[in-house]
């Protein structure tokens, strides 16, 4: 991956995802970036933005899963944050559930954390992703149209290298009691 | 002990009973040898899925997601476990008031004196009990109505809750091994 310009931004490529589905998902963002850039894609109701420990978006997604199995649930990780939860991938493969996916934004640095490099940087995710879940379920972002992504069968990963942006997201301007009760309603809807 | 005997264990068809009565829409948790019978009673039940987590952080992550769908959620794990999970404890269950119930095997007590597990006790003791509320009660002798009792509680109080399960001496059978 030699010249990074050229990648979508974190936040095209959250919205792109979030365009495959037919209808808005439930997103749950995990803590600093993630959650930055999905509310700058658009707040929405169904936005879930995780505040810690960083990592945790997949397992806070697996359970929103198994209580709304009939909703679909994408989770939004880092690749510094999903390393921190690596496990959770093996949880979710053990879980199976049917409407839950992961989007994987690889921009190979700690955006929140002076943009410091992450031990994964040189990771091959998509390798990673398909030891998990299998090659059907784990593919690339730039690879999927919403008539593709509405025959993947889920758990499934996307991957989408995301060029490291030159400075953070807004601020998300939420507390954790506006953000719980502005979800339960779009979770109790 | 073996499975058998744990899945026929008083103790943990007593918790099962209880944890039922509760109607959680998850159960989540890593097994300890005094929750295996009610894991597997769990993971058996048609009435709420039971999510066998790697990682014990990870199951705190599955509660909080559960309880901001406004469903009850139920994690189960050793003292030396939630000590992994502070940190997802605080920054969700504390920090958005979520009121799910962790089920702790408190491990390294009069009764229960494996060397391995002291240390995970004094740290339980010194960690824990300072940030959260914990209602402790024996493995062996507690009432059937108190994972609903405690979920009561957890949502009057707008926060999770964690009890904390130990053998004590001259108890009866208990949650086993």
């Amino acid at each position: 991956m030699s010249d990074l310009s050229n990648l979508p931004s974190q936040k095209d490529a959250i919205a792109t995802a979030l365009a495959l589905y037919p209808a808005r998902p439930f997103a749950v963002s995990d803590i600093g970036s993630q959650s930055g850039w999905l509310k700058a894609a658009g707040h929405d109701p169904r936005n879930l933005y995780v505040s810690g420990p960083m990592g945790l978006a997949t397992s806070v997604a697996l359970g929103l899963a198994a209580v709304r199995p009939n909703e679909q649930v994408l989770a939004i990780a880092g690749d510094g944050a999903l390393a921190m939860n690596l496990t959770s991938l093996a949880t979710i493969v053990g879980a199976k559930p049917k409407n839950l996916a992961i989007l994987l934004v690889d921009n190979r640095v700690y955006e929140f954390t002076a943009s410091v490099p992450t031990p994964t940087r040189d990771m091959d995710w998509l390798a990673v992703g398909r030891a998990f879940f299998g090659a059907d379920q784990c593919m690339r972002l730039s690879d999927l149209t919403p008539e593709r992504w509405a025959g993947v069968e889920r758990p499934a990963l996307i991957v989408a290298d995301v060029a490291p942006a030159p400075a953070k997201p807004p601020a998300l301007g939420l507390t954790p009691a506006m953000i719980r009760q502005e979800f339960l309603a779009a979770a109790k809807a | 002990m073996t499975v058998a005997g744990h899945a026929s264990g008083q103790g943990g068809d007593r918790l099962f009973r209880s944890i039922a009565a509760a109607k959680p829409g998850l159960v989540t948790g890593v097994p300890d040898g005094m929750l295996a019978a009610t894991i597997m009673a769990c993971a058996a039940s048609p009435d709420f899925p039971y999510i066998a987590c790697a990682r014990e952080e990870e199951c705190i992550g599955v509660a909080s997601g559960a309880a901001m769908a406004g469903r009850r959620a139920i994690v189960m794990v050793q003292n030396a476990g939630l000590l992994n999970s502070l940190g997802a404890f605080a920054t969700m269950g504390l920090r958005y008031g979520l009121p799910f119930v962790v089920i702790v095997t408190n491990r390294g007590a009069l009764a229960d004196p494996n060397g391995y597990d002291i240390e995970k006790r004094e740290a339980f003791d010194a960690g824990v009990r300072p940030m959260a509320r914990v209602f402790d009660f024996d493995a062996g002798d507690f009432p059937e109505d108190l994972i609903p009792a405690a979920f009561k509680w957890a949502e009057a109080a707008r926060k999770p809750v964690i009890l904390a399960l130990e053998k004590r001496l001259g108890s009866g059978e208990g949650a086993s091994a």
